[in-house]
């Protein structure tokens, strides 16, 4: 494998849960969704993530991202020069450093316009501190210009001249459809400064039709702006259109690990997609 | 005349009080039930700022709101952390011990018994501002201000970060924003401008006690920004209007004012339980609270 | 003289402990902060004070119509303003702020008919007790006596019977029980009329002894939440370990500084608990998200 850009070492995540037994008294029950589990992803490639229903691959990307934290482990982030544990670090912080995530339910701003869904995602945040908004107003004027057209380049390039998103830019998010919030959601992904993206399940819930437009963006990621993507998908045509290397998840561990095809003739991964 | 001028004073002194408190309320959806006690710090330090430090209006109104700001920046962080009720009951928390705190050290606050004979604040020291006429002009020039950089504030980027923060807090974090630093700064822009609300009410009524800004006035105050909806500029405007002709247009019907002050009450109880059922985003707003 | 002050406290905290019981009753179930809830400890008392005085019923007769009446109103306040916001799925500070409107209306209600001046119900001087140093009147000891036998009633019956082990479900989570086929508005109906109950004997009692104005339930029940979140959010016997903290405290803080301090107590506790423990003494173990 290439050089990785992430470097997962011996996570292990549990959940306890308090349950009344059938005695009706408290009880504690651990159990393991993560299991010392080693993962490199390489650099520049899209890398696709498999594995059962609650097989813990959004808990993995939870832990990536910082939103959840891990029992044990280290996470280390391989920027362009150097390698950072990111395995403390807030959410917030993450993102900054270059990891930009898509969520599997719509996590857009439901009350923004799709304009604002836009701008809010760039990763220069110069007006967000009021002051800038009040006293330098000039070079936020500046600022925001700059933005809208970097929106509306992004759209260009991805939907086409007249594209239904740019005519739409003033409504609110909340009306457009299921499919088209998660386009929304992938494309803002460009509006950040993003070396690697985490992407929960982009095709799910969409319509047939909107899935080939899905995966032309995903691969514009990569080849294009040079993007790591890693990603996490059930559509296995999906995964074997686009995905340079298959890892499969079970028991909280990576069963399995190799090209998509590798992957898909092991016998554990076809008894899950395929019933056999 | 002179009667619905004072109206007029009282509406920009609460539209004052209900725009800042949509900034925390509506844009940010964080509910607190401290805004009394900022309104309150806001009249006492006018008061340490007229009446020891002898200061002119203006000073003493940025006096009253730096010096509030700063106050909640101390509860900010803390209480910040918490969520949904847990933040609710910390603003809760810290009105009643403000409350407590400015009722029982009477040898600084003279605790029940007020501070009573506030000097008319001067401009500048060229002119004093004591009739009627010129709190008019006072407040409506606060308000109009106040509107004004509230409305500024909410169309520029960081109005739409905290309107970001009310959404979706997770997605904001996931794009590398900083959910809390955007939470303590509408915390603090809130309570310092509802400061300049307090300051305009002790030098208007030129007396203050503790019990203006107990718990029944912050219930109050959020009831007025529910009332006339949150999330965006003219909601609480409406809202503030609202509660001040309300229990005027009692007493034009010729309710005594013993009766009176319990119908009013009785009336905002009503509509925040019906606007909650039937219009959560209140009778002008734009967003509903979540 | 020390000992008297902690058996004042003991009263008091008697008095947290059911309020604070009653309130968690409906907390840890619906989430629903209701804060409403303190009317219900001075209305109780304003109907004993319509049949017994007014009407010139017995006591024992009037305490019982009020106590059945402040239930009522319990139940009233679900069936009218939280059923209908749970079925629109309405969010928690929805309810909190139509929590504070009924409880404005309410009120101003009672406000409104009975005057807001402080009433009494008992005029004669309450009869003393005394052990050893320590002075309590009648109506406190049964305060005290009365609260210990609701919490030891309550908790055996939330461990052992059918009822109780439905709310402890329900506590946990209430999607599940609602597919599990438990009828939750039912439920809720009865959680309410509960806490009611608790309200209105603890609210009538006390103002037999010291009397009540319409604006009684509000320290009250900020003293009863605040004994919920240092005994902690979730079991229902930390309510009553908070409240018996702070009535202590509170006793201590009257006897070591002055009584004008008490309530400082109450709120300092609240943010050392909030900023240090917010899962509070008995902590159900943390669960994430
Ligand atoms: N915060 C939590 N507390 C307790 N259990 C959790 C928590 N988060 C996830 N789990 C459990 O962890 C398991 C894995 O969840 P996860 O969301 O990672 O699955 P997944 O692989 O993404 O599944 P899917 O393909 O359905 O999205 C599930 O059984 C889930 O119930
Ligand atoms: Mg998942």
């Amino acid at each position: 494998m290439s050089e990785s850009i992430l470097n997962i070492d011996s996570i292990t995540k549990s959940f306890v849960k308090n349950i009344v037994n059938v005695h009706g008294n408290n009880e504690d029950e651990r159990y393991f969704i993560i299991d010392d589990l080693d993962l490199l992803v390489p650099k520049g490639k899209i890398t696709a993530l498999i594995g059962g229903n609650g097989a813990g691959k959004t808990t993995l990307f939870n832990i990536i991202s910082g939103f959840v934290e891990s029992d044990s482990g280290t996470v280390l982030y391989n920027d362009k020069s150097n390698s950072i544990n990111i395995s403390k670090m807030k959410p917030e912080q993450i993102a900054r450093i270059g990891i930009g995530r898509m969520f599997q339910d719509n996590h857009i701003f439901q009350n923004l316009s799709v304009l604002e869904n836009m701008l809010i995602a760039d990763s220069n945040t110069f007006g967000e501190i009021p002051i800038n908004s009040f006293f330098r107003t000039k070079k936020n004027k500046e600022v925001e210009e700059n933005k809208i057209e970097k929106a509306k380049e992004i759209f260009e390039n991805i939907f086409g001249n007249n594209n239904s998103f740019w005519e739409r830019k003033n409504d609110k998010a909340k009306n457009l459809s299921y499919g088209q919030k998660r386009l929304l959601g992938l494309t803002r992904l460009l509006m950040g400064n993003y070396q690697l993206l985490l992407l929960d399940e982009p095709s799910a819930g969409v319509n047939a039709s909107i899935i080939p437009q899905i995966m032309e963006i995903i691969k514009s990621f990569v080849d294009d702006k040079d993007l790591t993507v890693f990603l996490i998908e059930h559509n296995m045509k999906v995964v074997l259109d686009i995905a340079d290397f298959c890892c499969f998840m079970s028991h909280g561990k990576i069963a399995a690990l190799g090209t998509p095809d590798d992957v898909i003739s092991n016998d554990e991964v076809r008894k899950i997609y395929m019933g056999a | 005349m002179d009667y619905i001028f004072h109206i007029i004073i009282l509406i920009n002194i609460y539209i004052i009080l209900t725009t800042s408190t949509n900034l925390l309320v509506g844009m940010t959806n964080l509910l607190s039930l401290g805004q009394a006690a900022f309104y309150g710090l806001g009249a006492y330090f006018s008061v340490l700022a007229l009446m020891v430090l002898h200061l002119t209006i203006i000073p003493a109104l940025l006096f009253s709101a730096i010096c509030t700001s700063l106050m909640s920046l101390l509860i900010a962080y803390p209480s910040l952390r918490l969520k949904g009720d847990y933040f609710v009951l910390a603003t809760l928390g810290f009105q009643l011990i403000i409350y407590t705190i400015l009722y029982n050290w009477i040898s600084v606050t003279k605790g029940p018994f007020g501070i009573s004979g506030i000097p008319s604040p001067s401009l500048f020291g060229l002119l004093y501002i004591s009739g009627i006429y010129s709190f008019l002009v006072l407040s409506s020039v606060l308000a109009a201000m106040v509107i004004y950089i509230f409305y500024k504030l909410i169309h520029s980027p960081f109005g739409r970060a905290l309107k970001g923060v009310r959404d979706d807090e997770l997605s904001l974090l996931s794009i590398g924003r900083n959910v809390t630093s955007l939470k303590i700064w509408a915390f603090t822009l809130s309570s310092g401008f509802i400061a300049i609300g307090g300051c305009l009410y002790a030098s208007y009524v030129a007396y203050i006690d503790p019990t203006s800004f107990n718990l029944d006035e912050a219930i109050f105050i959020l009831a007025a920004v529910l009332i006339g909806g949150t999330g965006n500029i003219k909601g609480p405007i409406i809202g503030a209007v609202f509660v001040v002709v309300l229990p005027e247009l009692l007493r034009l019907v010729g309710l005594p004012d013993s009766i009176g002050a319990n119908l009013r009450q009785i009336i905002y109880g009503l509509t925040i339980i019906l606007l909650m059922r039937f219009r959560p985003q209140g009778i002008a707003g734009e967003y509903a609270l979540k | 003289m020390f000992l008297q002050f902690i058996a004042n406290g003991i009263v008091i905290g008697s008095i947290y402990a059911i309020v604070s019981l009653g309130f968690a009753l409906i907390y840890n179930t619906t989430k629903i902060f209701h804060l409403a809830y303190a009317v219900l400890y001075m209305f109780c008392p304003y109907m004993i004070l319509t049949f017994f005085h007014g009407l010139g019923l017995n006591l024992f007769i009037s305490f019982t119509v009020a106590i059945i009446i402040t239930v009522f109103l319990s139940v009233i306040m679900e069936f009218l303003v939280y059923r209908p916001l749970a079925k629109k799925e309405s969010s928690l500070n929805i309810m909190l702020i139509s929590s504070i409107g009924i409880m404005i209306v309410v009120t101003n209600i009672i406000s409104l008919f009975y005057g807001s001046e402080t009433k009494i119900l008992n005029s004669e001087i309450s009869k003393t007790f005394t052990i050893g140093n320590i002075i309590l009147t009648y109506a406190q000891i049964s305060q005290v006596s009365i609260s210990m036998i609701l919490i030891v009633v309550f908790l055996l019956f939330l461990k052992f019977s059918r009822f109780g082990i439905m709310t402890r479900a329900m506590r946990d989570d209430d999607v599940l029980c609602q597919v599990l086929g438990m009828d939750i508005y039912k439920m809720r109906y009865v959680l309410f009329a509960l806490s009611g109950l608790f309200s209105a004997i603890i609210g009538g009692l006390v103002a037999y002894d010291v009397g009540m104005d319409p604006y009684v339930g509000m320290p009250i029940l900020v003293n009863a939440v605040v004994a919920l979140i240092i005994g902690g959010i979730g079991r229902f016997e930390a309510p009553i370990i908070g409240g018996f903290i702070i009535g202590i405290l509170q006793a201590l803080s009257v006897w070591a500084f002055s009584a004008r301090w008490q309530d400082a107590v109450t709120f300092l506790l609240l943010i050392i608990f909030l900023l240090f423990r917010p899962t509070g003494i008995l902590a159900e173990r943390k669960r994430l998200v």
